[in-house]
């Protein structure tokens, strides 16, 4: 997870299954970008708290708070969450499974996802410009898009 | 001790994994050199215990593109296994299999990448079958799911898997020579920890 403010790009690179998050106050230009790797925390996680959406993006909420962020304001986009490998086992849909994790605490904290690029089968660098608040995704062979 | 964490895995370990995989990869080497009709050789490989981050570093940049063939154990050992290749090994599959090389990832067709698949699929057959007879234990394999992407969004699918009892992985790395041409290969074995205690009783611990 990073946090910056008035400048300077937020970027994580190759989200596979994991997907990004993006939360932008635009009044004192704050950011942040999380990087999950898992839906859910449970009983016996170990590790990094902000490798799972649940307590990830709880605990980027709080921080945000802390640097004077109005969650009333953020600006939220999401992108990642590939089906990186065609099996037919369960482990290809941990991808979707993050996606929806992450849009259903989204909406518990009352935030609304402004823009998406999620799914399909090709890793995807975020990029979060905290000057502009602009959101750019790069994915290998394609153009650079503006979320 | 028993092992419940991969970050609780000491030298001994270490040493055992060290020596499956330099097995597993001389018997790899075997039957890629059958299969390509020319000299394979294969150095004695690297064994690491590796970070997200630091596991992507040592094959390159999280967004370069690579080739990864992904297969799936289950029954005696559970987990995963994954063989990276770049372009240089890709090419050196098709020239002698295909005749034919190619510039870019993109020029792969159906035909390129089945043949790129059963490579990938024959080196960690013959790795996980080594393994099986070591431990005298039976691994079945899934059919073999191929990707062609960023490296970091392919290493991403190992770490999910183990993503809630660790942060690390454990990483096979080995030089390979084809027919006097050096390139690299990057072998990945993603045994589940239940798989790695299974591997210490049957190979160390009888001897401690």
């Amino acid at each position: 997870m990073k946090i910056a403010r008035r400048e300077g790009t937020l970027i994580t690179y190759a989200l596979g299954s994991c997907v990004g998050i993006t939360f932008y106050d635009p009044m004192i230009k704050l950011g942040a970008l999380v990087h999950i790797l898992l839906p859910e925390a449970g009983d016996n996680a170990a590790g990094n708290i902000f490798k799972f959406a649940d307590t990830g993006i709880k605990e980027t909420l709080r921080k945000l708070e802390v640097f004077g962020g109005v969650k009333s304001r953020y600006q939220c986009k999401i992108a990642g969450g590939a089906k990186m490998f065609e099996m037919s086992a369960g482990i290809g849909n941990i991808g979707e499974r993050n996606v929806k994790m992450v849009e259903k605490v989204l909406a518990e904290e009352h935030i609304r996802v402004m823009a998406k690029d999620v799914g399909a089968n090709y890793a995807r660098t975020m990029l979060l410009d905290v000057t502009t608040g602009t959101v750019k995704v790069r994915t290998s062979g394609r153009n650079e898009t503006i979320l | 001790m028993k092992i419940t964490r991969y970050e609780d895995v000491d030298n001994i370990c270490k040493d055992m994994m060290k020596e499956i995989g330099s097995i597993g990869t001389g018997n790899a080497a075997t039957a890629l050199s059958s299969m390509l009709q020319t000299e394979v050789r294969m150095e004695v490989p690297k064994v690491e215990l590796l970070g997200f981050t630091e596991a992507v570093d040592h094959v390159g940049d999280p967004e370069d593109t690579v080739c990864c063939v992904l297969v799936q154990m289950e029954e005696g050992i559970n987990g995963m296994m994954l063989f990276l290749l770049k372009l240089d090994f890709i090419n050196e599959i098709l020239r002698r299999t295909l005749g034919k090389e190619i510039q870019d990832y993109s020029e792969l067709g159906e035909l390129e990448l089945s043949a790129v698949t059963e490579v990938g699929n024959i080196i960690i057959s013959s790795f996980v079958l080594s393994m099986s007879s070591l431990v005298g234990v039976q691994i079945n394999l899934s059919v073999p799911a191929v990707a062609i992407n960023m490296l970091g969004g392919i290493l991403s699918v190992p770490m999910a898997e183990i993503g809630h009892i660790s942060d690390k992985i454990f990483m096979i790395m080995g030089k390979c020579s084809i027919g006097g041409q050096n390139m690299e290969s990057n072998v990945l074995m993603v045994p589940d920890i239940e798989s790695l205690n299974f591997l210490m009783d049957r190979l160390v611990r009888p001897y401690e």
